[in-house]
């Protein structure tokens, strides 16, 4: 049958969508201000893994349009989240045969040095603009924190994809 | 992302992908929703008399108040100065603010379908919070008083002293009060107001409340700090002003002396 073929291809996408969705509402959930400079990079870290798992499906383009919606969603310069996840993506669609060997805990370093780098460029990218942006290396705390949360979510997703069985 | 730093052609973009974000940011605000509506339910009996107290004091006030403003009205006439009207507020909510700490934007539940547009003043009970500085379907967001890039017109109620109040760079509610010169009558407990000078707050309305002065006369300027009226960080309900053109008035009023504006 004809519907069969055009329904594995979007075999699932409902489960990417409903973790695209989760990742940005974590992205933009009230945190107490003392927290907030630790807010992990939901939507970074979600993408990648779907990077990763997929990358026949998440391709560059896709995630940019999603930099984009996240841009908008926190209200921040447009086209600074675009560039950032765009960037990452790149990384992860060029090594994902090889992070896929990684064990979780090389993996977390990749995503340390990939968040890390991108609050960096953000950090100069905003200063340029003439954004408030952070006085010390509080800007760095996100990787930190998404790194530490790397393995739950590369898990999760895990699980799901499997669960769901989308491919 | 120097486009849209510089120029305003990415408005549209970010206007058609608001569509997309309303429901998320509509999401991410309900458990607070659902807590607030929930206390509500709780303290309703206790805060209806507390309220219906509180509205009868105000009442009381502003039966004064009217009295005053026709009275004000009317010497303004005699002046043949612009005439203050009152300006037009629309309730909004706050559903959202900045994710990034040092971003002191937050987002309000009322969009360029309620006719919201840039610049609108926002405010709370107590005093001014904000503008609107960019516009979706269903939200905007306002630049808080307290953000580095904002600067407030303000005057010292007490005696007219002019300052620029601007926000500090660090995640503290704060206001800096710049090129205020050593010696000027500023002193600590004093009340600043919205200028009107700008065009874009309309005059009168509170800003803050000076709580430092320090003046250095190896320095040019005095260093004055204050803090918002305005419940920066804890308001829910806002107000959006829709501030009417006050120069008209003086257009058709006959010019009460020759450059009266300089």
């Amino acid at each position: 049958m004809v519907e069969v073929g055009a329904k594995e291809e979007l075999s699932g996408a409902w489960v990417i969508l409903v973790s695209v969705v989760l990742g940005a509402l974590l992205s933009i959930m009230p945190l107490p201000l003392d927290y907030e400079a630790w807010r992990p990079k939901w939507m970074i870290l979600v993408l990648i893994y779907w990077a990763i798992a997929l990358p026949h499906r998440m391709g560059l383009f896709t995630i940019w349009a999603l930099g984009v919606f996240t841009d908008v969603l926190e209200g921040t310069l447009l086209g600074l989240n675009a560039f950032m996840f765009a960037l990452a993506a790149y990384v992860a669609l060029t090594l994902y045969q090889r992070l896929r060997m990684f064990t979780l805990v090389q993996q977390s370093f990749l995503v340390l040095m990939l968040v890390g780098v991108q609050q960096l460029l953000a950090f100069w990218i905003l200063f340029m603009a003439g954004r408030n942006t952070a006085t010390d290396f509080s800007f760095l705390y996100p990787a930190l924190s998404s790194a530490l949360l790397w393995p739950v979510v590369y898990v999760l997703l895990r699980s799901w994809r499997r669960g769901y069985l989308v491919t | 992302m120097l486009v849209d730093g510089r120029f305003d052609y990415l408005e549209r973009l970010r206007y058609y992908v608001g569509v997309a974000t309303a429901p998320v940011q509509y999401m991410a605000n309900l458990p607070s929703l659902a807590s607030s509506t929930t206390l509500d339910l709780f303290n309703s009996r206790s805060e209806l008399v507390e309220l219906r107290e509180e509205l009868l004091m105000q009442q009381y006030r502003l039966q004064q108040l009217d009295h005053l403003s026709a009275e004000n009205a009317r010497l303004n006439a005699l002046l043949r100065s612009a005439a203050k009207v009152d300006d037009e507020v629309m309730r909004t909510q706050l559903i959202g603010e900045s994710p990034d700490p040092f971003v002191k934007r937050i987002l309000i539940d009322k969009g360029a379908r309620d006719g919201v547009t840039v610049g609108l003043p926002v405010l709370d009970a107590l005093g001014l919070m904000g503008q609107v500085v960019e516009v979706e379907p269903f939200n905007s967001w306002v630049l808080l008083i307290t953000d580095p890039q904002h600067a407030t017109p303000v005057e010292l109620e007490r005696n007219g002293v002019r300052g620029i109040a601007a926000g500090t760079r660090d995640t503290a509610q704060q206001l800096i009060l710049n090129n205020i010169p050593n010696g000027e009558d500023v002193q600590v407990g004093d009340m600043l107001v919205t200028s009107g000078i700008g065009g874009r707050f309309p005059p009168g309305y509170p800003v803050g409340m000076v709580t430092s002065v320090r003046q250095d006369p190896s320095r040019p300027f005095a260093d004055v700090q204050a803090t918002p009226t305005a419940e920066i960080s804890r308001s829910r309900n806002l107000l959006l002003v829709f501030v009417r053109e006050r120069s008209e008035p003086v257009a058709a009023a006959p010019p009460p002396r020759e450059n009266a504006d300089g």
